[in-house]
Order: C-alpha cells, then structure tokens, then sequence
C-alpha cells in the first residue's frame, strides 16, 4: 500500500484551511455587523449628549446676540464650550491616530464648561448631568454610569474597546 | 471468493465513510476556528464604520435639537418672558416629544445585516429540506415566510405608524417636523437659528 503518513497530514491541513478560509469570511461578516450596531449605538450615545451641549450654547448664543445685550461671561462660557466640542472627534479616534487629543479629558472638560455655564445662566443643568429620574432618559446618559454596569445588550462593546485600549489614548471608554 | 468481494465492497464503503468523516471533521473544525478569527478581525471596522456613519452623525442630530429646545424652555421660562405662554408651552411640548425618542426609534436599518439574516434563514430552510424532503413542504414555507415577515415588520415598523398616536413609538420623521416646528418657535420669538 502506497500510504505516506505525510500525505495524510497534508490532507488534513487542506481540509482544515479550506474550512478556516470559509469560516473567516463568514465570521468577517458577522463581525462586521455586530461591530457596526456597537459603533452604531456607541456614537449615537456620545455625540447625542456632545449635540446636546452644542445645541444648548448655540441656542442661547442666538438667544443672546438677539435679545438682550450680550452678557460677557455668558459669551465667554458659551464660546469656550463651542470651542471644545470642535475639537472633539466624529469618527471613533482609533481609526486615525493622528490625534493628540485626550478624549476622557476633553469630554470632561465639556462637561464641566456645560455646568459653568448653566450656572451663569441661572438654569439648573437638566438632563444631562445631574441623576434624571426621567423614564425615557434611562439608556441616555451612558457617561454618567460607571463601566462595567451597563445593560446586557450593550456588554459586547467592551472587546471592542479592550482593543482600543490596548493602543495609547483611543478609548471612547469613559 | 463472494466472501472476498463482500469483503471488497465493505472495505470500500468503509473507507469512503472514514475519508468523508475526515473531510468533514477537519473542515469543520477550521471552520469553527475560522468564523472567529474573522469575526474578531473585522469588529473593529464594523465599529468605526458605524461609528462614524450612522452614530455620531444621528446622535448629534437629536442631541442639537434637545439642547437647543432645552435651552429655548429656559429662555421663554423666565418670569421676564412670563407674556409668552404659548410659545412656553409649545417649547415645553417639543423638550417632552424630543425627551421620548430613542436610538432605535430612528437608527436606519442595517441593510447588510438584514440580507445576511435572510441568507441564514435560507440556509436553515435548505438544511431543512434536505433533513425530511417529504415533510410538510408548506408549513416550512408558511413558517419561513412568517419570520421574515416579523424581521421586516420589525424594521419598517417607525415609517407606517407617525399617523397613530402616542402609544407608537416616533420616527425620523416626527424628528423632522419637531425641527421645524423648533425653528418656527424661535423664528416666531425673534431668534434666528442658523444651522452648523
């Protein structure tokens, strides 16, 4: 019998990598679009609270400039917090790494200018940054809850962003 | 010399059904390694392209709006503005309307996912086929039919339902008229919106 234990082997390597080929491109597709609704969801949550801010300064900036006079630390606040949210990126961070930005600190610094603001406009920050019990506010305000304790649903983002992590300043963890 | 052949022909079928097992156990075990390679290789992707095309686009969207009527309610809520209830309570009703949509009232279908979901159905019907050919074709059929049918309602269920009233869910389109009704309140304040 002309039998080669090499050849056997061999044969078993073919099986095995015309299945492995198979399977990654199915598994490129599944992962594509599990990566998609996670990035999906991930933008949506923050940019909706950075639009927030956006929409909230800009607003009272028109409301300023066309209404009463402008009122100096008001212009001031609103213009800073503009100012920072420019800066902050459309696109997840990992996919250009060209940036030098610090994005937990930039959101924090957001944040904060957001809070100083409604401070000098005398409007309690609604919404946003205090704990809003409002039913329909539960799932948005991803920022304020800590990692690690979101839904299930959302549990799968976080290989994604391990992976961000493992590379300097790309996580949009915070 | 019939127990040779016998022998032959089992010999034959015997190694035919090793060789199939073999083919079959190793492909099948790449498979299963491969789909998860593949799978991690391309999450990262995925996620920046949704990231960046749909996420952060539709988040800011609805987030401008609810901080600019959050901001107007403020505004018109002063006692200074106390002459302008109508336009208080229109302000009051959009910040409310805004407040009650969701991400996945007005996320736009995954096209892609939906075709491959539809694939996977087609493939489980096949394997059903194959598994009892002469069972009950039409159930099969009917219950395919069934689920996709559940799959495209539940994707489409936003564009037919603005008429109905508050027990469904809102639409991309009740954002649009919010928009403008937006703009219309504080045009009628006299505050020009422009729009970045």
């Amino acid at each position: 019998m002309d039998f080669d234990l090499e050849d056997l082997v061999h044969v078993e390597q073919t099986f095995y990598e015309h299945g492995y080929a198979d399977g990654h491109a199915h598994g490129r597709v599944h992962g594509l679009i599990e990566g998609r609704a996670l990035g999906r969801e991930k933008g949506f949550e923050m940019w909706e609270e950075l639009g927030f801010y956006e929409g909230f300064a800009s607003m009272w900036q028109a409301i300023h400039s066309s209404q009463s006079g402008p009122d100096d630390r008001t212009t001031h606040h609103t213009k800073q917090l503009l100012e920072l949210i420019a800066q902050f990126p459309r696109i997840n961070p990992s996919a250009t790494d060209a940036s030098d930005l610090d994005i937990p600190k930039l959101f924090r610094q957001i944040r904060s200018r957001y809070k100083a603001l409604c401070a000098t406009l005398g409007v309690r920050p609604t919404l946003r940054s205090g704990v809003s019990s409002s039913p329909t506010r539960q799932t948005d305000d991803p920022a304020e809850a800590p990692e690690g304790t979101r839904p299930d649903a959302s549990r799968k983002v976080w290989p994604v962003q391990a992976a961000e992590n493992q590379r300097p300043r790309e996580d949009l963890n915070f | 010399m019939e127990d040779e052949l016998i022998w032959n022909d089992d010999s034959r079928a015997l190694q035919d059904s090793e060789w199939s097992k073999l083919s079959s156990d190793f492909t099948n075990a790449g498979y299963r390694e491969g789909i998860t390679a593949g799978k991690e290789s391309a999450l990262q992707e995925g996620f920046d392209d949704g990231f960046a095309t749909v996420g952060a686009p539709l988040g800011r969207e609805l987030g401008l709006l609810r901080g600019m009527a959050s901001a107007l309610l403020s505004f018109l809520s002063r006692p200074a503005n106390s002459e302008k209830q109508i336009a208080l309570e229109e302000a009051r009703d959009i910040v409310a309307q805004l407040g009650d949509v969701r991400f996945s009232d007005i996320v736009p279908p995954d096209l892609e996912a939906e075709r491959h979901a539809r694939e996977h159905l087609e493939a489980e019907r096949e394997a059903d086929d194959d598994a009892d050919l002469e069972m009950n074709e039409e159930l099969k059929e009917k219950r395919a039919v069934e689920t996709l049918e559940d799959m495209m309602k539940r994707m489409g269920a936003g564009s037919i339902s603005s008429v109905e009233t508050q027990t469904t869910r809102p639409t991309i389109d009740d954002v649009r008229r919010l928009k403008e009704r937006l703009v219309s309140l504080s045009e009628g304040i006299g505050i020009p919106l422009q729009w970045s």
